[in-house]
């Protein structure tokens, strides 16, 4: 089951097409000259707003695509001569040519690691160069002047304007189809948190990556025609400062928003044009002084509050407003078969070690674990506990050891490709996607066992039976439709159980599930855990403050101190210990107890 | 080859005179700030305010000190303020403030390119070779400026409270230390600084609404690959300064604008932390 | 007399994760109150809520009779408070000397800093020059230490100041702690594990358990230790 907006979508398309061809009756030819620009720029501010507005990533350099599409034209054109065959070569060049140059762009910006800003620095680099090798072509690329009086497409004025018009209106529409699909969450979801994201197992970089690229290539083929209809290419066109105009028009308009950065472009570019001939410079200094305005005040940018605005009006004229998404309803997954690897350990940890510089938090580590056991990991502050979850959910992390997971090594595999050996993580602090409704979360989690639709949006919200039986008995089945923003700090650790439950891992990490929790829903997620192990066989590791819960639950206690494994034993082994009743008393603070249990 | 080598070392210290306001802001603020190029500018046009004024040259560089701190001050409390929390707005946000000083320079002084006088012309002999004593004596401003820069925040109270707001906010604030005012004056400083290397760069070039932009994207990769530290600017300055005079001058000179920021996204992908230590 | 500290029923956390609960306490001027309690038990958010690091959800704090329940950390410590975190709480890349003069108002108080650095921890002043992070454990716990004394304040916070360190310079530290008391009225609240250095510092004591006070007491109340042990077992 699934719903359809691509039928929505097609019909709004051609609807605005229709619109177009009827404009051409009524608008004037100048107007219609400018607002195929407009059009064209705003069809590029679209990829921008994808990028940035809904993936999270500010570029400058959404200018040099469509730059490498026009020129790809003008090239062609100006050298090789026009005919329908070279303007097809002319076209496929041009979208080659901007996907490759992405593709380098992407694999400097986005990579394990990387932050935002660096990612912004290199699309920042990207016009700049690109202009300086368009400089560098002399009179093959016609220099700092462009490229001029090639011959083109012959076509009226009119045409251009509804050819314009007519990609604007699908691109947009395909966008919308996919915003609205499970990609489109998905999309949201990375930009909310990363992070979250890639313990999920996403590969968010090259999720990323795949954005750009689409992008690079819709900029050119925007910069196609507009080479074809300008019949004139210039620097300008590759360069940085486009690429800033671009961000700002899509801020004016609403980052995050379809139409927002649509309307803001033509509306901005055409009033340019407009008024520029008389006030050039006030008109520039206007467009600053609102954008600064517009980023520090309304950083939604205008349509979101005009869109408010009009909810509010239609409330109060008693039209109802309402918008009801539809919400999945919850079905359970069919069990997947999985290869359980012989009867061995679930997790075997082999002398790992973690320092940073040359401070040592973790030493010599080794311990094993297997299905249904609950192990809880104890200790004083500072004694490398959560380190040691972090070694195990993220290869890259330890300095030394190895790691196995069902027998296989995770060697320095990123966080991602742990998930996909049967790891899940549960973070310290509720690490939910604040944003999204618990069903949306949860389907997040699915990413990886149910590939998403880049056209549809599902009805159905499957979840394997631990993850559906932690959704039940907290109530959430009854709050699928809620933002996860808007949950007690209770439910929001229970949600995060159950998305990564519904990972389907071999081996849990829990850190501090209970931190915060009242009394009764410690009790609660106590049950719940000691369940997972017992009935589904999981194998959870469990670093917990509260010693009271772990005697409760724990199948086995692991006490660590000073980054070292001091004792592995029952419940009864370490309630009846010396050595950790002087770890926890403070006299065992210079080790040498410590150092004798050993 | 002596020329060469002079270019090399005279560029490394306009660098370092460019850039040195952006990493003061940078280290203490964590924000980039895009309306460095705008001050630059300003500070061309202090200079050539001070040429139509018939005063001394050297005036110049007071008077953009003195132009360059004013414009940070309000922008600091007006605009990056309360963008703190949102590092890549604040980058947005201080770009459009460029447009808007640009702008408001076409306005008052039109768009054509203007030349202030330089306070020092003429060449000098050096090693065997007649090179521009201007050029040359950038060194040593720029030398002093780092220096000046060194001692401000390494002898002064307000330099120390600065270097702990740098090092960790939290702890400076639990010691009583008010960081939202040393970020101002942080901010203030830098600007002030921006606006004095756009008056020491005029005589190089010209004076025009949008002088200040070239320098900015380089300072900035400059200020990217050194993190906080001076020293590891003044390290940047050479080694970037010297490829981009080198493929300059060997290949072309349109290559050579772009080694810099080309040279600084490789560096940075291959080692994240740069020239500083770490 | 007017409390070094008085704290009336603080609830506060971290997002709508509610960390403390209601807590209340007071801390007269020349008093030692010690805080004990497990590991997450809040004790450290107590610190830090009263420093101004954290947004309360409820209550009041008053130092010295002023009302700061909405103060920002550099106000607060403006106050004379003095606050040693548990965790990177030096500048290790600057110097003995510039560590202790960032909790001074003015350089001019210099000198007296000086005089209460000579009285605590005389070997620092032969390492003035010397880069924080390059001193021992022990060493940067004693800087932590003179550089909260050096501002001759009025509250002392004070989190585990112990932890990882020799016996005898845990002794030292108490020693300088009970020598501080008796010398000037400063209140001090101090958060520990160690129960034995936590009992033989403190006038009084209270412990805590998820985000709230379960017990207190006199800490040279006979069987003190004992109660205390109770709470802290597994």
């Amino acid at each position: 089951m699934a719903e359809r907006p691509i039928l929505l979508a097609a019909g709004m398309a051609a609807l605005a097409i229709a619109a177009f061809a009827g404009a051409t009756q009524i608008l004037d030819t100048y107007s219609m000259n400018v607002l195929v620009r407009s059009l064209l720029y705003a069809m590029v501010a679209l990829t921008v707003d994808i990028l940035w507005g809904y993936l999270g990533i500010l570029t400058f350099g959404q200018s040099t695509f469509f730059g490498i599409g026009a020129y790809a034209a003008g090239l062609v054109f100006m050298h090789v001569g026009f005919s329908p065959g070279t303007a097809v070569l002319a076209l496929a060049a041009g979208i080659a040519i901007a996907v490759l140059v992405a593709a380098v762009v992407a694999w400097l910006a986005f990579w394990h690691g990387a932050s935002e800003l660096y990612a912004s620095v290199i699309t920042l680099v990207l016009p700049i160069v690109a202009t300086q090798v368009i400089f560098s072509g002399g009179t093959w690329t016609g220099s700092s002047s462009g490229l001029s009086g090639f011959e083109t497409f012959d076509l009226s004025i009119e045409a251009w304007f509804v050819l314009a018009g007519s990609l604007l209106a699908v691109a947009t529409a395909a966008a919308w189809v996919v915003m609205a699909s499970d990609a489109g969450r998905l999309i949201v979801a990375i930009r909310e948190n990363e992070q979250r994201c890639k313990y999920l197992g996403i590969g968010t970089a090259r999720l990323k990556s795949i954005a750009f690229l689409v992008s690079a290539a819709l900029a050119a083929v925007a910069g196609y025609v507009f080479a074809g209809y300008a019949a004139v290419v210039a620097p300008e066109l590759v360069g940085f400062v486009f690429g800033t105009e671009l961000v700002i028009w899509v801020a004016l308009g609403g980052r995050g928003t379809l139409l927002g950065p649509v309307i803001g472009t033509v509306l901005v570019d055409y009033e340019s044009a407009q008024l520029s001939g008389d006030y050039p410079f006030v008109w520039k200094l206007i467009i600053g002084l609102v954008f600064v305005a517009v980023i520090v005040a309304l950083p939604r940018g205008f349509l979101p509050i005009l869109g408010d605005g009009l909810k509010r009006l239609g409330r109060w004229v008693g039209l109802g407003g309402k918008t009801t998404a539809r919400t999945a309803t919850l079905v359970t997954a069919a069990r997947r078969t999985v290869a359980t690897a012989s009867d061995g350990p679930a997790i075997r940890i082999r002398g790992v070690a973690k320092h940073f510089g040359s401070l040592p938090v973790l030493r010599g580590i080794d311990f094993e674990a297997r299905a249904g056991e609950l192990v809880s990991l104890v200790g004083p502050n500072g004694a490398g506990k959560t380190t040691l979850m972090r070694c195990i959910a993220d290869g890259s992390e330890r300095s030394g050891g190895t790691i196995e997971i069902g027998g296989v090594s995770i060697g320095r595999l990123p966080p991602e490709r742990c998930v996909a050996l049967g790891i899940g993580r549960k973070f310290q602090m509720a690490n939910v996607f604040d944003s999204l409704t618990v069903a949306e979360c949860l389907q997040i989690a699915r990413t990886r066992i149910d590939r998403p639709s880049l056209v549809r949006r599902s009805t159905e919200l499957a979840l394997p039976g631990p993850a559906a039986r932690v959704v039940a008995t907290t109530g959430l089945d009854q709050r699928l439709a809620t933002p996860a923003r808007l949950l007690s700090h209770g439910q929001k650790q229970a949600l995060e159980l159950a998305m990564v439950l519904a990972l389907e891992p071999k081996v849990l990490l829990l850190d501090e599930p209970t931190a915060g929790l009242s009394k009764a829903e410690r009790m609660l997620i106590g049950g719940i855990l000691t369940d997972l192990a017992t009935q589904e066989r999981l194998c959870i590791l469990l670093v917990e403050h509260d010693l009271d819960f772990v005697r409760e639950i724990s199948s086995r206690v692991v006490v660590l101190h000073q980054g070292r494994l001091v004792l592995d034993g029952t419940v009864e082994e370490v309630v009846g210990s010396e050595t950790v009743k002087q770890i926890y008393a403070g006299a065992g603070h210079h080790g040498a107890p410590a150092e004798a249990a050993r | 080859m002596t020329a060469l080598l002079l270019d090399v070392v005279t560029t490394a210290a306009i660098l370092f005179a460019v850039a040195s306001g952006l990493l003061l802001v940078f280290g203490v603020m964590k924000i980039i700030n895009f309306a460095h190029g705008g001050l630059i500018t300003l500070g061309g046009y202090a200079a050539l305010i001070t040429t139509q004024l018939g005063l001394n040259p050297w005036f110049g560089i007071p008077m953009a000190a003195l132009f360059g701190a004013v414009a940070g001050t309000l922008i600091e409390r007006v605009v990056v303020r309360p963008l703190y929390a949102r590092p890549l707005d604040a980058i947005l946000a201080t770009w459009g403030l460029g447009i808007i000083i640009g702008q408001t320079i076409v306005l008052v002084f039109g768009r054509e390119v203007q030349f202030a006088a330089a306070p020092l012309g003429g060449t000098i002999d050096l090693l065997g070779e007649s090179y521009s004593l201007y050029r040359i004596v950038m060194v040593p401003i720029a030398i002093l400026l780092g220096l000046g820069i060194a001692l401000l925040l390494n002898g002064t109270r307000l330099g120390l409270a600065t270097r702990a707001v740098i090092m960790n906010e939290d702890l400076a604030r639990g010691l009583g230390i008010d960081s939202t005012w040393v970020r101002f004056v942080t901010f203030a400083l830098g600007s002030a600084l921006a606006a004095v290397a756009g008056a020491l760069i005029t005589p190089l070039s010209s004076v025009d609404p949008n002088m200040g932009v070239p320098w900015l994207v380089n300072a900035f990769m400059l200020v990217l690959v050194s993190g906080t530290s001076l020293a590891s600017l003044a390290a940047a300055c050479l080694v970037l300064g010297g490829a981009q005079v080198i493929v300059s001058s060997l290949y072309s000179p349109v290559l050579g604008g772009i080694t810099i920021a080309l040279l600084a996204a490789i560096i940075l992908r291959t080692r994240p932390q740069g020239f500083a230590r770490g | 007399m007017t409390p070094a500290l008085h704290i009336d029923a603080i609830s506060a956390g971290y997002g709508e994760a509610v960390v403390l609960r209601e807590i209340a306490l007071t801390v007269a001027p020349g008093e030692i109150l010690a805080v004990l309690g497990k590991n997450g038990t809040g004790k450290s958010t107590l610190l830090k809520s009263i420093m101004g690091y954290l947004p309360k959800l409820a209550g009041r704090i008053a130092i010295g009779g002023a009302d700061v329940t909405r103060e920002a950390p550099h106000r607060i410590a403006r106050r004379g408070v003095a606050y040693v975190a548990q965790e990177k709480s030096l500048f290790q890349d600057l110097s003995v000397e510039e560590n202790i003069r960032l909790a001074l108002a003015s350089d001019r108080d210099w000198p007296k800093a000086r005089a209460a650095v000579e009285r605590s921890f005389p070997f620092l002043l032969e390492r003035i020059r010397q880069r924080a992070g390059t001193l021992s454990g022990g060493e940067q716990k004693m800087l932590l230490m003179a550089r909260s004394l050096a501002a001759d304040p009025k509250l002392l916070l004070v989190d585990e100041i112990t932890e990882g360190l020799q016996p005898s310079v845990i002794e030292r530290l108490g020693g300088v702690l009970r020598a501080e008391r008796g010398r000037s009225a400063a209140g001090i609240l101090l958060v520990e594990q160690h129960i034995p250095f936590a009992l033989a510092v403190a006038d009084r004591f209270v412990v805590m358990d998820r985000g709230e006070i379960v017990d207190a007491g006199a800490a040279g109340a006979p069987g003190a230790a004992a109660e205390i042990a109770r709470h802290l077992s597994l």
